[in-house]
């Protein structure tokens, strides 16, 4: 009798597994990493976040009942730090800060660029500060950006109670989003973030990281590309479109979102301390991981150095009107990336990107 | 003497016997439910927004540009026609024609875009064609019910033999393309696949073995290759039913597969013996009492002539892959429509640069623009979606502007684990090239070594 035969070797084979506690090499153990990411580097770097769009917002309440130059610099500083820690931030888009019903993820709510100026006037005008609508593109960071930068913006603030409404509101908006995505991951959605160690479509890693890259997928494509004009049928750059634009922080929040990529990638925090398991010392444990990383991080070094290369003495978007050749090389060097942790990352690991059934379905 | 016409009259006779059918019965319950079940997990899931519906571009056949995208009332509307379908073969309802509405609109649906293509697909295709052909409802079903006149349990031979037999050929190729070094040698893509499965209950601890993955690859092997023998022999049956269960629910445990595992675990029943089908029947409550004379008619021989050829083309077609040069996983120049079930773990991304001829101008497109996450992901490994992107690339900026576009791709391809290569000269102009049944020169070889 073959049959029960072969079924007692199986199962005590099981047993045998079961009772080995070494985890040799080509099997990583993501529950320590998942438990890094959320302790040590997501809701840290959320948390400082949490901190300084309430500085922003403490600092529009301080504006409003003293509009003088002095103090839009220095609610303009704190816009700055405030857009500068959302660049530590930015790539955590799901569980909380995901998208969820009409609700959309925390970088359309918060993050949207470039902005709708004939809008916002359009709401200012009529004192709609109710921000019941969908135009993300009016609201958010870099909304808040254009209110403070843009020429004459101490005058208009000045003069009209409807903008430094509508800035108030927007503001508020902005603190309040954070605010919620806070309490979530240090409420209930740790435990559920935690217990899902997976690599399946919803599962933490996947989740982390599929946004992950999108996040960097993003930086490329609008950051540099698009408003570089890289893209067919643009004849030439269209600098408006860039990130920081009014401000002319471009390359400096630019510099900080793919500084945060890095660190990410690596498990540690948004200071660069606290390094721990993270995403690519799980891929240096899987089949061709060790080759991947390799590859992956002497790439990612060119593109630091082109990001390096770009002059600091000119705003980006600037630099971009001109065809600057060291923002094509930055472009360059960010496509050629790309790969690395778009397709040959999550292969390795089994990842899955979607939720759609696979082969042998 | 003419031996040939005698043979194929022996062998038309052998088909066309009357059998009895409680197994056709069986099949069409089980294919009806499961066809059902897969319509509503699909709707559920929101899978038809989500593959249909806000689609800029899908991706065709070859040979069936002609298949449509509907707008949204009309997708909905095929599954809900799909539903009916399933329904009315599970029932047995207007079976005819509940078999060919079902084998329509899924079969449409399916040739809509190619990025969904799966193996399962196209197997459920094969059937539920052939299940419009056979007299399944003559009996345990709502059309003997209201019709008296059809009753009777019997069947050809052939309308049971031929589904043992499709079946049989789906799994003994899924074994056959698993003899290959990759999977037996290397074990992979199973050495990519399980480890990422160390962290389920009780199997866990499995995966961080070193040689689970290498089992699994030779026990997977032989199980596809020889289980329908075993199903078979009767004596083996029973064992051989209870592996299937473990394979099927193993497979549909650690892989993001769907429905295939229940399809399958309820298609090989049709290898049970007659007496054991009775019975499954007679406890669901079939009471149909048998006939003493079998209506007997012998198959035309036009429709003994049109069954060979599905046979001979079945059993050929996949391997037309040996008519084309270069690495099957690589090219993947007759890998589809051959049963090659999970049997890579390959990934791509390509990047497309349109040019204006005009201009000398050369831009990035974004492929999220106009895809899908799952089509993109599709389409970075397949040349032959490849090159349709790059037309309707071409096709678009031409559109929107860009003077006689010239586009080019760079596509880096990960196959099990190995470095990312360039599936194919990034230089050369894609809309100079068309696809078609010659082998595609334009593609690099394939570099087996790790480095």
């Amino acid at each position: 009798m073959k049959g029960p035969i072969v079924c007692l070797v199986i199962l005590s084979l099981m047993t045998y597994s079961c009772t080995e506690t070494e985890l040799p090499a080509g099997s990583y153990d993501r529950k320590p990493m998942l438990e890094h990411y959320a302790d040590k580097v997501i809701v840290p770097a959320f948390r400082e976040l949490e901190a300084k769009t309430a500085s922003l917002r403490s600092q529009v309440d301080v504006f409003d009942t003293d509009p003088s130059s002095e103090r839009l610099e220095v609610l303009r500083s704190a816009w700055y730090e405030a857009v500068l820690s959302w660049q530590s931030a930015n790539c955590f888009n799901f569980g909380p800060a995901g998208e969820s019903g009409v609700k959309k993820s925390l970088v359309e709510e918060i993050g949207t660029f470039p902005i709708d100026t004939m809008q916002i006037a359009l709401f200012i005008g009529e004192n709609d500060t109710l921000l019941n609508n969908f135009d993300r593109d009016t609201r958010g960071f870099y909304a808040v950006e254009y209110l403070l930068f843009r020429s004459n913006a101490l005058s208009k603030l000045q003069s009209d109670v409807s903008t430094r409404a509508y800035l108030r509101a927007i503001t508020a908006h902005l603190a309040r989003n954070v605010e919620e995505v806070v309490r979530a991951w240090e409420g209930s959605y740790s435990a559920s973030f935690l217990g899902s160690v997976g690599t399946d479509a919803g599962s933490s890693t996947a989740a982390l990281y599929n946004e992950f890259v999108r996040s960097f997928e993003q930086a490329k494509n609008f950051k540099v590309g698009l408003p570089a004009g890289k893209r067919p049928g643009q004849t030439q750059a269209e600098p408006h479109l860039v990130e920081g634009y009014f401000s002319g922080s471009s390359l400096e929040l630019l510099k900080r979102h793919i500084k945060s990529l890095e660190l990410v990638y690596y498990g540690k925090d948004w200071t660069g301390m606290n390094d721990g398991p993270g995403l690519r010392d799980y891929l240096q444990s899987v089949v061709g991981g060790a080759e991947l990383s390799v590859a992956s991080d002497a790439q990612w070094q060119m593109v630091v150095d082109a990001l390096e290369q770009v002059p600091v003495d000119r705003p980006l978007s600037e630099l971009m009107a001109e065809n600057h050749p060291t923002v094509d090389r930055l472009h360059t060097e960010l496509q050629k990336h790309t790969r690395y942790f778009k397709s040959e990352m999550s292969s390795l690991l089994g990842i899955a990107i979607t939720f759609a059934s696979g082969d042998g379905d | 003497m003419d031996f040939s016409v005698l043979n194929r009259l022996s062998i038309r006779q052998w088909l066309s016997k009357p059998v009895p059918n409680a197994a056709l019965i069986t099949l069409r319950l089980v294919f009806g439910a499961a066809m059902t079940f897969s319509v509503l997990r699909f709707w559920y899931l929101g899978w038809i927004e989500d593959h249909y519906l806000n689609v800029s571009f899908t991706f065709k056949y070859f040979g069936f540009q002609w298949i449509k995208l509907l707008p949204a009332w009309g997708m909905y509307g095929l599954h809900l026609l799909m539903l009916l379908g399933a329904v009315g073969i599970l029932l047995g309802w207007w079976y005819r024609f509940s078999a060919a509405l079902f084998f329509v609109t899924f079969t449409y649906v399916e040739l809509i875009d190619l990025t969904y293509y799966l193996n399962h697909y196209y197997f459920v295709s094969l059937v539920s064609f052939w299940m419009i052909w056979v007299p399944a409802n003559r009996r345990f079903s709502l059309d003997a019910y209201f019709s008296p006149g059809i009753r009777s349990v019997y069947a050809p031979r052939w309308a049971i033999v031929l589904f043992k037999w499709q079946v049989g050929i789906v799994y003994l190729y899924a074994g056959l393309a698993k003899i290959n070094y990759q999977w037996l040698v290397e074990a992979l893509p199973l050495r990519i696949w399980l480890p990422a499965n160390n962290s389920l209950p009780l199997i866990g601890p499995l995966f961080e073995q070193v040689w689970t993955p290498y089992l699994f690859s030779w026990a997977g092997m032989f199980f596809d290759c020889t289980i329908v023998f075993l199903l078979n022999n009767a004596r083996t049956r029973p064992w051989a039913y209870v592996s299937v269960l473990l394979f099927h629910g193993i497979t549909g445990w650690l892989f993001q597969i769907g429905v295939f595992p229940v399809v399958m675990t309820g298609m090989v029943l049709v290898y049970f013996s007659n007496s054991w089908q009775e019975r499954l029947l007679g406890w669901l409550g079939d009471t149909s009492k048998g006939d003493n004379r079998p209506s007997y008619s012998l198959i035309s021989r036009p429709f003994s002539i049109i069954l060979g050829v599905y046979v001979l083309f079945q059993v050929l077609f996949p391997w037309r892959y040996l008519l084309y040069p270069g690495n099957l996983f690589w090219t993947e120049e007759g890998y589809r429509f051959s049963w090659r079930v999970m049997l890579m773990e390959k990934a791509g991304t390509a990047t497309f640069y349109v040019k204006d001829r005009k201009s000398g101008r050369e831009g990035v497109v974004d492929n999220a623009i106009f895809l899908a996450p799952h089509q993109e992901k599709q389409m970075a490994m397949q040349p032959d979606m490849i090159l349709q992107y790059a037309h309707f690339l071409a096709q678009h900026y031409e559109e929107k502007g860009v003077h006689d576009p010239a586009v080019r791709a760079e596509v880096y391809v990960t196959l099990n684990g190995r470095p990312g290569q360039l599936l194919l000269d990034p230089t050369i102009d894609l809309t100079q090239i068309q696809d078609g049944w010659a082998p595609k020169s334009w593609l690099n070889a394939y570099n087996e070594t790790w480095k």
